[in-house]
């Protein structure tokens, strides 16, 4: 680690600034703040300096005002003593069970596009309202959702339940979530002639599959997919009432395993591939501070109410500056972006522009503008 | 009224602490024989043996646990610590599946004593899947994707509910150890017989060139030569860096081998999994996150260390300063 004194832009000067005014009078409401490991970053690193320990509120404040950060992030962890170094000496309590959800890889790049954040807010629903309130059973005033700031969204899940749960039983949770080691012959036995299987009103993967696949069985290609003889609705009913008891045969079906294999796989019940199984495993991990600003992006990583989730959309709702103008010059070809519902560009390299302050913090943030 | 026969078959509970108390259990030669008795059993074969049960071997029983704890505590020894707790455990576990039929309501109080909360269905228990986690072992049996997992609570058998009391038996009376106090001669001379038989397997063949290995890897050896249990991850440290500094694969498995609960097999099956994947040293501050790192080296990841720029220019920044 280099100490060469880093010379500022103008840009990081003029970011860093607003950022300060920001934190003078924004809503922290960190929950123990002075058992938490905060994370500091600037232009070059999303965390340049981190053991940052804080007394209270009171002092996060006035730090993040003087030190005025582009990147807060602090610990899923509480420590007796946050600051100290190496780790072990911070002394583990405990920690918050934390989700991190990206949107996937895309032409849209770092300007991601709406399509993208809509889906990756979807997905974010989904891990609420199908896995961690049915499954896991926690209840959504121990669930918080934050914007994180950029692609994604972050779920921390602060509960006495999971709070003293080791890395390896974090992992084993993230791996239920994304169907990592899920057996799909663990679900069905056969037993002569007949074939038993998961029954709707069972917890698990097999009653999601169960009821999932329920659910499908009026669908007409769906049904003839696995018998012909499930056209007729008598058939239907009778292949659902033995379902529901946990017969999966009733009416001779050929290649029958292989048919509910493939439904199974196709039905993508599971969160494959959505979240971070690292980040929810790493009972140390330094995260995007709920109501901070993102360097990258300028927006706020705002707290959204699952009530509220449907409806957010961050190029309105996570705008953190809503008034003043600024100057600048383009340094690159941006594609056409919206905030808080105006539209902006497409712009060409080198166009000048003046802007509402929070799209210029945007496109200055994403590097692809200077200021004039 | 203590149920004496309970107390006898589940001594760790605090209605047997409560008859110890209360009947002033005897400290007399057998007993301390017996207690050490025990001991030689669960360190030789990680059991130990059930009494038969009459009155008088029952409140033998409690006795002799009460004074094998104190011997345990004596020795004060990681290794005897978790191979007792385990054989301690394994015993408990051979109570409960035989009490299940006689004495369910036993079963019932070691659940509730343990603050396990297991709920009787139709088919099996309901458990908290914290309670779930926290007491099985992760492995394909157990792993939770295949699990029916509702309301946050998972379904386990009859068989598993037993597993799970076990391992929470096993934790119990392995946190718990060793005790702090003056212990009389008997048992510290009991103790030191017993220390004797601990296996001492730190081979000095070890020791080659560990001068040259990072701190966070000389105390992981350390305590394993010391028989101090290392978590999971820290073996699959101390394993990735042995295979990137070049260790053959039969050093490193004997370097493990004082593990309390080594074996070879798997071991062996780790470290031919790093060594074929080319898994690479994971940084300083990744280990540092797994909470291994034990001093400031700055050398930026372990395999660094030898060759660290870092030593030398700390010399060389040293020199300037008193020049
Ligand atoms: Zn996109």
């Amino acid at each position: 680690m280099s100490m060469a004194v880093h010379q500022a832009s103008k840009e990081e000067e003029f970011l860093r600034k607003l950022f300060s005014g920001f934190y003078t009078s924004c809503q922290l409401g960190v929950s123990k703040p002075q058992q938490r490991e905060f994370g500091f970053g600037g232009w070059e690193k999303k965390i340049e300096f981190r053991h940052i320990g804080v007394k209270g509120e009171a002092e996060l404040r006035a730090r993040l005002v003087s030190d005025a950060p582009l990147y807060v992030s602090y610990s899923v962890a509480y420590y007796e003593f946050p600051a100290a170094r190496p780790m072990v000496k911070k002394n583990w309590l405990g920690a918050d069970l934390v989700f991190d959800l990206d949107a996937p890889a895309h032409s849209c790049g770092k300007f991601t596009c709406g399509q993208c954040l809509a889906q990756v807010k979807r997905e974010t629903i989904q891990l609420v309202e199908e896995f961690l309130v049915p499954d896991f059973g926690f209840s959504q005033s121990e669930i918080s959702v934050n914007f994180s700031g950029s692609r994604g969204y972050h779920v921390h899940v602060v509960s006495d339940a999971v709070e003293q749960l080791d890395r390896e039983a974090r992992r084993e949770i993230a791996d239920y979530i994304t169907g990592t080691g899920l057996q799909f012959d663990k679900l069905f036995w056969e037993e002569g002639k007949k074939l038993f299987g998961p029954r709707p009103s069972q917890g698990g993967f097999g009653g999601k599959f169960a009821r999932s696949f329920l659910a499908r069985l009026e669908d007409g290609s769906f049904a003839l997919s696995i018998s012909r003889s499930l056209k007729d609705p008598a058939i239907r009913q009778k292949m659902r009432r033995a379902i529901e008891e946990g017969n999966w045969d009733p009416i001779g079906i050929a290649n029958r395993k292989k048919k509910f294999q493939e439904k199974f796989s196709s039905m993508m019940l599971s969160l494959s591939g959505r979240i971070d199984s690292n980040v929810t495993a790493d009972t140390s991990k330094l995260i995007r501070m709920p109501g901070s600003l993102h360097g990258g992006s300028g927006l706020l990583a705002k707290k959204v109410s699952m009530a509220g989730l449907e409806k957010f959309h961050p190029m309105e709702d996570a705008i953190a500056f809503s008034s003043g103008e600024a100057k600048v010059k383009m340094g690159e070809p941006v594609p056409r972006f919206s905030v808080k519902g105006e539209e902006f560009g497409p712009f060409e390299a080198g166009e000048t522009r003046e802007l509402p302050l929070a799209a210029a913090v945007y496109l200055l943030c994403k590097k692809a503008a200077v200021l004039e | 009224m203590a149920d004496l026969l309970f107390c006898s078959h589940y001594p760790f509970t605090q209605q047997a602490k409560e008859y110890a108390a209360q009947h002033r259990l005897e400290l007399s030669d057998s007993i301390v024989e017996k207690a050490e008795a025990r001991l030689q059993d669960a360190l030789a074969s990680g059991r130990i043996k059930k009494a038969a049960d009459l009155p008088s071997a029952q409140e033998e029983e409690i006795a002799i646990y009460a004074v094998a704890r104190m011997v345990v505590s004596a020795a004060n020894n990681r290794y005897l610590i978790r191979r007792y707790a385990l054989a301690e455990a394994k015993r408990a576990g051979e109570y409960l599946s035989s009490d299940l039929s006689s004495h369910p309501e036993y079963v019932e109080a070691v659940a509730g004593e343990l603050g396990l909360k297991f709920e009787k269905q139709q088919e099996g228990f309901l458990i908290p899947f914290a309670q779930y986690l926290l007491f099985t072992p992760r492995s394909v049996d157990y792993k939770l994707s295949n699990r029916e997992l509702a309301a946050g609570k998972v379904r386990v058998g009859k068989q598993e509910r037993i597993r799970i009391l076990e391992e929470a038996v096993r934790k119990r009376i392995e946190s718990s150890l060793p005790m702090k106090a003056d212990f009389p001669q008997s048992i510290s001379l009991a103790a030191a017989r017993i220390s004797a038989l601990i296996p001492r397997l730190e081979a000095q063949a070890v020791r080659i060139g560990q001068e040259n290995y990072p701190p966070c890897i000389r105390k992981l050896l350390e305590d394993l030569s010391l028989n101090i249990n290392v978590p999971h991850t820290g073996r699959v440290v101390l394993a990735m860096y042995l295979v990137n500094a070049g260790l053959p694969d039969d050093k490193i498995v004997e370097l493990f081998r004082p593990a309390p609960d080594f074996s070879e097999k798997t071991t062996r099956y780790q470290v031919e999994h790093i060594r074929k994947h080319k898994y690479r040293m994971p940084s300083c501050s990744t280990v540092d996150g797994y909470g291994l790192c034990v001093a400031e080296c700055r050398c930026g990841n372990p395999m660094n260390y030898k060759e660290s720029v870092h030593g030398r220019r700390l010399k060389e920044l040293e020199k300037e300063r008193k020049a």
